[in-house]
């Protein structure tokens, strides 16, 4: 631990003078880092932690803004012509969901202690589920595994990358 | 294992062909900031990864940049459909058709191959998720300037759709590096490569 006690003393001027409002014996407070200093505010980059529990979208909402999370939602200035293509509601219902399964999913692997959006990301895997048998129903296997009675119909067409298949 | 599923990500529903906009556009499916660098540079970080969150962050997102690999072959895979012999020879297009017809290829809108030069893993978790929020940006960046050289908006609705989530991995990372930051020794995050030191 050498190298942690020289940079004890590398410290021990009184320069920094932010430093002393928030340094608690050692403890920064939010917004601030100990790194090169004892606590001074973060300068870029910065990435603040999510709070637990964070506000959301809809479903629809969510995979149109591409985020759950209003808070995560920053788009680009320019004015944007854009056109939703949601005509196939099966398809799109289960993309929803889909999304934010995804995304909670990714929240919780840096927020594995909130158990409330744990909760809500299991209800929307069961949710899931029953989108995904009705989509099947209607369009055919999502996995090459889904029993398909009376013929193989993992083949059939549209594939994803066809035009038909995002109708 | 990998299992896949047939459905994209987001629909991709392009009505109007458009080569020149597909030769531009190429670039996120093989270029310097790409989607396959991406998903490479994720996919191969991950195993010098020592806390079982970064394992699964890197897992996540990775695994969720091979969908938007689909994503973006898809776009320029329907632009790039049912071309007259005018359309081919469209200035920015030609010196693609000629090496690939309409198939799909990896490489920078410059014709540059894919090359893994454009990715690192480095084996040390600060400095390859450091990597990692900067390779977010940069993508964000290029779909930026997607946004302004299209017109398209079929394209832009996908567009935008990639771009949100550039923005959210890069959260993600933070919070994975903070993550990682937290276990270490605070005063001397250097002091040691978790990833390599026992």
């Amino acid at each position: 631990m050498e190298s942690t006690k020289a940079s004890q003393t590398s410290q021990s001027n009184q320069s920094n003078q932010s430093s002393s409002q928030t340094a608690q014996s050692g403890i920064c407070g939010t917004g601030c880092g100990t790194l090169p200093g004892k606590c001074a505010p973060l300068v870029f980059p910065y990435v603040p932690m999510q709070e637990n529990n964070p506000e959301r979208f809809s479903q629809q909402d969510a995979l149109n803004a591409g985020t759950l999370f209003p808070g995560l939602y920053l788009p680009f200035h320019k004015e944007l012509k854009t056109r939703f293509p949601a005509n196939n509601t099966a398809l799109s219902e289960l993309m929803a969901i889909d999304f934010a399964i995804d995304e909670l999913g990714l929240y919780l692997t840096t927020h594995a202690n909130d158990a409330e959006v744990l909760n809500l990301y299991w209800s929307y895997i069961k949710l899931g589920r029953e989108g995904r048998e009705r989509y099947e129903e209607l369009y055919g296997p999502l996995l090459q595994t889904d029993l398909t009675p009376g013929s193989f119909k993992w083949l059939d067409n549209p594939w994803p990358w066809d035009l038909e298949g995002n109708q | 294992m990998f299992v896949y599923e047939k459905k994209l990500q987001y629909p991709v529903r392009i009505t109007t062909p458009n080569p020149k906009l597909a030769a531009v556009i190429i670039s996120q499916y093989g270029g310097p900031d790409g989607e396959l660098g991406a998903s490479l540079r994720y996919l191969s970080q991950r195993y010098s990864m020592p806390y079982p969150e970064l394992k699964g962050l890197l897992t996540d997102i990775g695994t969720e940049e091979l969908g938007h690999l689909e994503m973006v072959g898809t776009i320029v895979h329907q632009l790039t459909r049912n071309l007259t012999e005018d359309q081919i020879k469209t200035a920015g297009f030609d010196t693609y058709f000629v090496d690939h017809t309409t198939g799909i290829y990896p490489q920078f809108a410059s014709g540059t191959p894919w090359t893994a030069a454009t990715m690192q893993s480095k084996g040390d978790l600060i400095t390859d998720l450091t990597e990692d929020l900067a390779a977010e940006q940069k993508a964000r960046t290029t779909y930026d300037n997607i946004l302004r050289l299209s017109d398209d908006p079929d394209v832009n609705d996908v567009i935008k759709f990639l771009r949100a989530r550039e923005i959210v991995h890069f959260q993600r990372f933070g919070e994975g590096l903070r993550l990682a930051r937290e276990k270490l020794d605070q005063k001397n995050v250097y002091y040691i490569n978790p990833s390599f030191d026992k």
